[in-house]
């Protein structure tokens, strides 16, 4: 019974993400979303989940995430191009690829803080950038984007519509099962004491550089993934995928969530791309002044995103009900 | 013909989770979209949005709105909601279009509507745009764009999805060479013609002794514009004397234009469009290069590809003399552009660009050849795309080429005109030279790619 | 290549102007985060208000007037602006700092997309400025064709004398005392009494300001169209970074650096795509706090 209990507890969020995931296709388009649209929410909802692990528990603001989200995508599109239309050895290669680019950065940024961080990581993206623009295009295609590969199958099962929907969600839920599990446990609990104070924590004897790595490169495995999804979602890498406007608008949909719940992200991410792709058809022109707007309000009036707002709402009508 | 159609059938078998939505909410989707719904009755042809259900039939026009070239965006979309209204009502280019079977009563007698969507001059946002008009409008041909990379990334998902894709303003030889695609039309002109049209042009006007230095934007169009103005003012006896592939994001072309006064070249040829063009072109005049001597020479400027815009952008004293192509211009003289520029002006108050008028016709084209394939499976419509031969649409007599999906036309030779001899405030080139079709007609093979299945796989 | 003495001395001036208009927008950038610790994102966007406020007058009223009333007004928008919004973030993280002011830039740029189009206005140079300069009358050593257009020899002099303002008003001023004392411990000002609130936002007017005068005299050169803010964006960051944050020398430094850089890299392109991120990492991890970088300031 009581044990019942605990994963209810430890596992409600993560039940409640996977109810409205997954009914997403039913209720979805009554608001105007289509499929596809689904798709690429549930892709960037595993982006935001990886990234605030970073950002949120340990503090550290990376302008340049996009880079592992690019250099995944293309590597998958290369893989399903050149190897094989089978998405599995596609996946992992890329993720992999990501994941030692990420250990190579994290070893070089990690060892500064604050706005220098932020400038060495947009710098590392925006040079992978213009790599692939240039020296690389015969492999990324530059500003045409990477084209013409085959329908991506998983083994014998073609890769598009639903099918790629509930991949996707399916990837996605565990994804945010696994990040609140390093949320509960002791290494989250480092990571989120580095964000408090670092110096202090060093002064424990706690080497607080591993965990910023292994934060770092968490958060660089959830952005891979979610790269090579893209590509699996829809045959298509841009150069936009590495560019500096990708990183910061993963830091923009985290901070208008709510930066550090792990789930306000992921409502940041529905909002801006519900937005982008649905309210600005409504919008017309000026649909990025309109956005622009309420991000600044939302920075301005509420600090902690769509969270704060809501457990302010929750304060403010159901105060009563938590016994104050 | 027939084992296409039932290849067909196999993949659109089974039921989808949207059959089950629409299964379980049958009530309130009733008459919205109940395709696979009936499925059986329509299972021979469903493909793409086809068949179209109700009276009305839409159409997705994915321009961009925000980004360097949301004026030419703004302007393809006039052109889009005047193409719209003559459909339903007649009037414009369906009096002038040869042949034509439209009759000013939409398409096939379905009211013709529309959605709009913004590509944000950006690959990956134009797909996921035309996706949404596919997925959610039901959008029966998606048209648009103001740069090949987008144009050939939609046209790629396009093809995928079994929606037809008309091209707006795209230059690339691409589009319509190695990229090209069952389900894409191109109507504007390429980078291979520019070259053929205007390298006699330069060697008359400039002499058959010259040295050119290539300042290129370094993607897709601008390598093939670079390749193309290379191979043709070679064949006419020039040399070139270098090339430079500048970043597309580039706004300060300084350090490149430095080169160009250290080289030996007296000629330079500027393969950038829009903003690139703006910049290059105006920081080639600020670097004394319209009133220099190289080589015992006046250092001449050259802009393969013209537009108004782009003219306006970089200032009529600075473009003054300097030669380019277009595909069209509004001052052309033939029935077909004298009632587009009448209806367009009449509607909104200045004349069309060459991407409005590309736009325009395209609309009308793919209208025309659902009316002339007798219905909206786009196999068929493809067919009657496919070496379609008209006149009227303001470049002479053109031919949609079957082999390739370009359309072989009329283009112009364009020369800048001076402030004093302007006429009007959209007035800013002149027609030099309208070179025949046949003069820029070329071999499709040269570029290879495949156009694929008529039924996508 | 082989390089001969004129196409050295051309890519040396190339690489001069390039860094002026970098140091004319970092300038302000690098002085309202040293002061005042917050990362503007939409000193850009000033810049681009800059550019359309200078091309408007230019073209209606004539460059005079143009240089006359734009920066004043770029000082009051700054002023208001500081007033307005930026005060509220002070004590907020660099985050939300970058974020809001990130999300003014676009409020900004769409605005005046809005009002003047996407398209881009021909900014004419006066006429006294137009033309080329034979370098040989200067630089006598040089033989033969050099040439180099004047109104960019100009804005290098602008350059010149507005670092040398700023530098002056810092040194020789009982403001600038003050603005420095700031620089190196707000805190402390306040116990003494010092009113730092109002001297922060005559800083951040003079920021803007000096974006104003960028906008004049820069607006022929980079063009004048909605994006351009946006791209001059992350190259002006980097050399506030490189140069060490809030360090005004190390702004007019790495302004050079890297206008050098991308000058003498022009041949090869596949370098001088990524040469301003290559010296960007490379100096932040050799020297981290940039060249010329108090230690210990925002590390």
């Amino acid at each position: 019974m009581t044990t019942q209990n605990n994963f209810w507890q430890h596992n409600r969020t993560v039940l409640i993400f996977a109810l409205i995931a997954l009914t997403m296709p039913f209720w979805f388009p009554l608001m105007g979303g289509y499929s596809g649209l689904d798709t690429k929410i549930m892709i960037f909802c595993i982006f935001v989940v990886g990234f605030d692990i970073l950002l949120g528990f340990t503090g550290y603001l990376s302008f340049g995430h996009a880079a592992f989200f690019g250099i995944s995508a293309y590597v998958t599109g290369i893989m399903l191009k050149s190897f094989s239309d089978n998405i599995i050895p596609a996946i992992l290669v890329a993720v992999l690829a990501a994941t030692v680019v990420a250990v190579i950065i994290g070893l070089l940024t990690l060892k500064r803080t604050g706005i220098y961080f932020s400038i060495l990581t947009l710098a590392f993206a925006e040079m992978f950038d213009s790599m692939a623009m240039s020296m690389l295009q015969k492999w990324t295609g530059g500003e045409n984007g990477l084209t013409g590969m085959p329908t991506p199958m998983l083994f014998n099962l073609k890769m598009q519509g639903d099918t790629v929907f509930y991949f996707v969600t399916l990837m996605a839920i565990l994804l945010f099962y696994l990040a609140k599990r390093i949320e509960r446990s002791p290494v989250g609990l480092m990571m989120k004491a580095i964000k408090c104070n670092q110096t202090r924590l060093e002064f424990t004897g706690i080497n607080a550089r591993k965990y910023k790595l292994l934060a770092f490169v968490i958060s660089a495995v959830y952005a891979a993934i979610a790269g090579a999804l893209m590509v699996v979602y829809e045959p298509f890498v841009g150069h936009e995928f590495l560019g500096w406007h990708q990183s910061g608008e993963i830091v923009i949909m985290s901070v208008i969530g709510g930066v550090g719940t792990l789930v306000g992200p992921m409502l940041g991410a529905g909002f801006m791309l519900y937005f982008e792709n649905v309210l600005s058809v409504n919008l017309g022109e000026q649909w990025l002044l309109v956005l622009g707007a309420i991000f600044m309000a939302v920075v301005i009036f509420m600090p902690g995103g769509f969270m704060e707002g809501i457990a302010r709402l929750k304060k403010r009508y159901f105060t009563t009900v938590d016994g104050e | 013909m027939t084992d296409v159609k039932s290849e067909n059938t196999n993949h659109k078998a089974g039921w989808s989770r949207r059959d089950v939505l629409k299964a379980t909410s049958a009530g309130a989707a009733a008459g919205v979209t109940p395709m696979f719904f009936t499925q059986n009755a329509w299972a021979e042809e469903a493909l793409g949005n086809y068949p179209v259900k109700g009276s009305e039939v839409v159409l997705g026009f994915n321009v961009p709105q925000t980004g360097a070239y949301a004026d030419e965006g703004a302007d393809e979309l006039r052109a889009y909601k005047l193409a719209v209204k003559h459909l339903n009502n007649g009037g414009g280019m369906l009096d002038t279009l040869k042949p034509s079977k439209l009759t000013g009563n939409g398409i096939l007698g379905k009211k013709v509507t529309y959605v709009t969507g913004d590509t944000q001059t950006n690959a990956d946002a134009s797909r996921t745009s035309a996706r949404r008009m596919i997925e959610r409008d039901k959008v029966i041909m998606v048209t648009g764009g103001s740069s090949s990379g987008i144009a050939i990334a939609q046209q790629y998902l396009c093809n995928e999805l079994g929606i037809i894709f008309m091209c707006g303003l795209t230059h690339s030889n691409d589009t319509t060479g190695k990229d090209k695609q069952r389900y894409g039309f191109r109507h504007f002109f390429n980078a291979h013609m520019t070259g053929k049209a205007l390298s006699p042009v330069l060697s008359k006007e400039y002499g058959k002794d010259r040295r050119a230095f290539h300042l290129t934007a370094d993607y897709s169009w601008g390598h093939t514009q670079q390749e193309s103005m290379q191979e043709f003012t070679e064949k006419e006896g020039w040399s070139t004397a270098g090339n430079i592939m500048t970043p597309l994001k580039t706004t300060d072309f300084s350090q490149y234009l430095s080169q160009v006064l250290n080289s030996d070249a007296d000629v330079l040829i500027l393969n950038h469009y829009g903003a690139n063009m703006v910049n290059s072109l105006t920081n080639a005049v600020n670097f004394g290069m319209r009133d220099m001597q190289k080589n015992g020479k006046n250092l001449e400027i050259v802009v393969p590809l013209y537009s108004r815009l782009m003219a306006k952008g970089a200032g009529s004293a600075n473009i003054d003399g300097v030669l380019g192509t277009s595909g069209w211009n509004w001052a052309l003289q033939d029935e077909g552009s004298k009632v587009f520029v009448k209806t367009f002006t009449d509607e909104y108050g200045f004349p069309p660009s060459q991407a409005a008028h590309t736009c325009y016709v395209q609309t009308l084209l793919y209208a025309n050849a659902c009316e002339m394939a007798g219905t909206f499976y786009p196999p068929e419509v493809i067919k009657a795309l496919e070496d379609f031969k008209f006149t009227g649409a303001g470049n002479g007599e053109t031919l949609y080429r079957g082999s390739d999906h370009q359309c072989i036309k009329n283009i112009l030779v364009m020369q800048g005109k001076s402030p004093a001899a302007r006429t009007s405030e959209f007035d800013y080139l002149q027609i030099v030279d309208e070179v025949d079709a046949k003069t820029v007609d070329y071999d499709p093979a040269i570029f290879g790619g495949e156009l694929g299945p008529y039924v996508p796989a | 290549m082989d390089m001969t003495l004129n196409a050295f001395t051309l890519s040396i001036l190339t690489g001069l102007q390039l860094g002026s208009i970098y140091v004319l927008i970092a300038l302000g950038l690098t002085l309202i985060f040293g002061t005042l610790g917050v990362v503007n994102f939409a000193h850009g966007a000033l810049y681009l208000i800059a550019i359309y406020l200078a091309v408007s007058i230019n073209n209606a009223l004539g460059f005079g007037l143009a240089l006359i009333l734009v920066p004043p007004i770029l000082f009051i928008i700054g002023v208001l602006l500081e007033r307005g919004l930026i005060q509220r973030f002070y004590d907020r993280p660099h985050t939300d700092q970058i974020l809001v002011t990130f999300g003014l830039a676009i409020v900004i740029q769409e605005l005046l997309k809005w009002a003047f189009g996407a398209n881009n206005i021909p900014f004419s140079i006066p006429s006294w400025g137009n033309g080329i300069i034979f370098m040989h009358d200067y630089l006598p050593f040089l033989e033969g064709f050099v040439v180099y257009p004047k109104w960019r020899m100009i804005l290098v002099v602008v350059a010149i004398v507005t670092v040398s303002a700023v530098f002056a008003l810092l040194h020789l001023t009982r403001f600038g005392l003050v603005i420095r004392a700031g620089m190196r411990d707000a805190e402390m000002l306040q116990f003494l009494g010092v009113n730092i609130n109002r001297r922060f936002m005559v800083v951040f007017g003079l920021g803007a300001m000096i974006a104003g005068i960028a906008g004049v005299f820069g607006g022929p050169v980079t063009q004048v169209s909605p994006e351009v803010g946006m791209q001059l964006l992350v190259p002006s960051f980097l050399i506030v970074v490189i140069g060490g944050m809030g360090s005004l020398g190390g702004a007019v430094l790495a302004s050079i650096l890297i206008g050098m850089a991308q000058s003498f890299t022009a041949p090869y392109i596949y370098i001088n795509t990524i040469i301003i991120y290559l010296i960007t990492v490379i100096i932040l991890l050799v020297r981290p706090r940039g060249l010329l970088g108090a230690k210990g300031v925002f590390e």
